[in-house]
């Protein structure tokens, strides 16, 4: 059911207009934008984002046995949930102390980036195109749709349209010609994704210990056929996406104060080296850089770490705005890392989680996302870091770090090269994406279609190094272990939108501890402890409005390009509250026999 | 713990999720129980079919064993 509201809401001043999204469609949660419009001004004068959502999942896995861990926490997502099956099983691998055979390693990561470009394609084009399709603009801003018939795409001969309206109809939703095309590939990577994962979204094949997935030729040549069939559609989206986004620049200057912030941004670090990983907590430095992905922090376009042992450290989960209790009373868990490091009673090792479901109040608490910060010992601040969507933060720290070098991937320092080979329509290519001046809202999105081409090509390496292996006879895909009775882990991976931590306490055999992080309580946290607003908030609050519509008929499209480039994960329905006294309200119940009206 | 009131639980939560008697798919290796399976990690076609199953098995040593699936 979607439902939208228009009413009069109290305002601060005569200027403002309350305007509110609760909850957003288009993505998957309950996610509330309330934002304050000035709309002489043109510019959104505050925001706050908000969940109604409470899952409770560290509550109910204490107790139970740590080899479900991967199972229970796939479910956290329907969307995603592969990549909390992958984090946990890497944090098990640490308590457990296992080592699973390089073949199962590769698999895994060929699921995972089967998983990236299944996701990617499917949120990008069918989803964040709505917003940028030529219905959308022609109600937004009509004066850019105009001038869009008469702009030529600069890279018509890759992607075959002419003008950037044409591009802009082939995105809209449900008959344009690139928005069909994206929904086959979707189909085609999610086949990928079963072949090496079992069954998409939630892996039967993925254990701690390796991969129940027969590594036999099939499999293998299974997937290189998909992927190639592919990169076509790859090479034109990219194309396509560089058009459209760098017309936007053009046709609204000032753009790319849209969804802008701060850059501040944090990757944890995606697909395994299996010749490097050990899994031990000891060596997490080196595994962790040798990660094809690389993990790192990036405070004002500068790496401050790739040490996923500090990243570790550094995490702190403040309250403040959140629907829940202080535990800095209870008692830790875990007081020294195995390397000897004091863990802050805040991070997720020792945080128990104690719900007090409450009013909304958004001088107070208004959400159930907590706000998790990390803790920059230069300055001590709690740096409020945001994903920026998954690809930008990968893209970027992997830029900056410049320490992956592979046959189809290389880093230059300030850029990331991928090379696609020849395919069935168009020839080799080599894409760069190069470090852009802003973290915007434009920026996200483009750096989102990117790494499908870096998914792409790592799958072509990842393929490569497991038919080499299938070759010379070896298939192993498990190393067996046991259960200790006390064990400490904590797994680093990508979600497709960004950073995902597990961290897991074992005592007595069973889990005494589990704090999933996973990338949206990073980005649409709340206003913390300290005050620093989350990075949906900040990247909203101050922006400039574009759209061409006045209150009444007011889209919010800006906003929600900001919020959206973000790739909010939390499920949908529209609320939505403009001035001037008026009450407009529509339901839509798809339901069989139901009376619409 | 949290002062929220919640149901009661339908199982005990610490209800084990191996059930005894069952061998777990992490013990450490019992070749005996898993046909087709070397100590040293590789495997025959035995491992896929109980049928003719050396039938399937590469056609000179020197070549891998790849167990259909």
């Amino acid at each position: 059911m979607a439902a939208r509201t228009t009413q009069r809401a109290a305002t601060e001043s005569a200027q403002l207009v309350e305007m509110s999204w609760d909850p957003i469609t288009r993505i998957i949660g309950n996610l509330g934008i309330y934002t304050k419009i000035d709309f002489a001004n043109r510019r959104v004068a505050e925001c706050h984002s908000t969940s109604s959502l409470f899952r409770g999942y560290p509550m109910f896995m204490k107790g139970k046995d740590p080899r479900d861990a991967g199972f229970i926490t796939s479910r956290i997502c329907g969307i995603c949930g592969d990549n909390h099956t992958t984090c946990s099983v890497y944090a098990q691998q640490m308590a457990y102390n296992v080592k699973p055979p390089p073949m199962a390693e590769w698999i895994v990561n060929l699921g995972e980036a089967a998983e990236y470009m299944f996701d990617h394609t499917i949120f990008q084009d069918n989803l964040v195109f709505v917003d940028y399709c030529a219905a959308m603009v022609a109600q937004t801003n009509p004066s850019v749709m105009a001038r869009a018939e008469n702009t030529p795409a600069p890279n018509g001969g890759i992607h075959g349209y002419r003008t950037i309206a044409d591009i802009m109809r082939s995105f809209n939703p449900f008959e344009g010609e690139f928005y069909r095309e994206a929904l086959r590939m979707s189909r085609v990577t999610r086949e990928m994704f079963c072949l090496m994962e079992g069954r998409h979204v939630h892996p039967s094949t993925v254990y701690p210990g390796g991969v129940g997935t027969m590594p036999e030729p099939t499999v293998f040549t299974d997937y290189l056929s998909r992927l190639l069939s592919m990169l076509d559609f790859v090479k034109k989206s990219v194309a396509m996406n560089d058009d459209v986004f760098d017309f936007f620049y053009q046709a609204l200057p000032g753009y790319e104060e849209v969804g802008r912030r701060r850059v501040l941004l944090g990757c944890w670090g995606a697909w395994q080296d299996p010749t490097v990983c050990d899994y031990r907590y000891e060596t997490m430095n080196d595994w962790g850089r040798a990660m094809f992905v690389t993990p790192g922090i990036v405070v004002d376009g500068e790496l401050v770490t790739t040490n996923l042992v500090d990243i570790n450290l550094g995490i702190r989960i403040l309250l403040g705005s959140s629907y829940y209790g202080d535990w800095v009373n209870e008692e830790p868990f875990v007081t020294r890392d195995p390397l000897g490091n004091p863990v802050d009673m805040r991070h997720p090792w020792n945080q128990t989680t104690l719900p007090e479901p409450q009013k909304r109040d958004f001088s107070g608490r208004y959400s159930w996302v907590m706000s998790p910060r990390w803790y920059d010992q230069r300055s001590g601040e709690h740096l409020a870091l945001d994903t920026g969507g998954g690809p930008f933060a990968r893209l970027y720290t992997t830029a900056l770090a410049g320490l992956v070098n592979t046959p189809y991937v290389t880093t230059t320092g300030r850029s990331v090269q991928i090379s696609l080979p020849k395919s069935e329509r168009l020839p080799e290519m080599t894409l760069e994406w190069k470090i852009p001046p802003w973290s915007n809202a434009i920026e996200r999105n483009r750096a989102r279609v990117y790494f499908v081409a870096y998914s792409a090509a790592m799958a072509l390496l990842f393929l490569e190094q497991a038919m080499e292996r299938v070759r010379a006879g070896d298939i192993r895909v498990f190393t067996d272990f046991k259960v200790p009775d006390e064990a400490i882990g904590c797994g680093f991976h990508e979600a497709v939108r960004g950073v995902l931590s597990h961290h897991l306490v074992i005592q007595d055999g069973k889990i005494a501890n589990y704090h999933p992080y996973p990338p949206t309580p990073w980005n649409a946290s709340p206003r913390d402890s300290f005050g620093t607003p989350g990075p949906y908030e900040d990247a909203v609050q101050d922006m400039p409005i574009f759209e061409e519509n006045g209150p009444d008929d007011f889209k919010g499209v800006d906003i929600m390009r900001a919020v959206r480039s973000f790739d909010p994960c939390l499920p949908c329905g529209v609320h939505m509250y403009v001035g001037n006294g008026r009450t407009i309200t529509q339901r839509h119940s798809p339901m069989l026999g139901a009376q619409h009206g | 713990m949290a002062k929220i009131k919640i149901g009661k639980p339908d199982v005990a939560i610490d209800a084990p999720a191996h059930i005894r008697g069952v061998p777990q798919g992490n013990v450490r290796a019992v070749y005996s129980k898993q046909p087709g399976h070397h100590p040293d990690g590789t495997a025959d076609a035995r491992r896929s079919t109980g049928i003719k199953a050396a039938h399937l098995d590469p056609v000179l040593d020197s070549m891998p064993n790849l167990p259909p699936g």
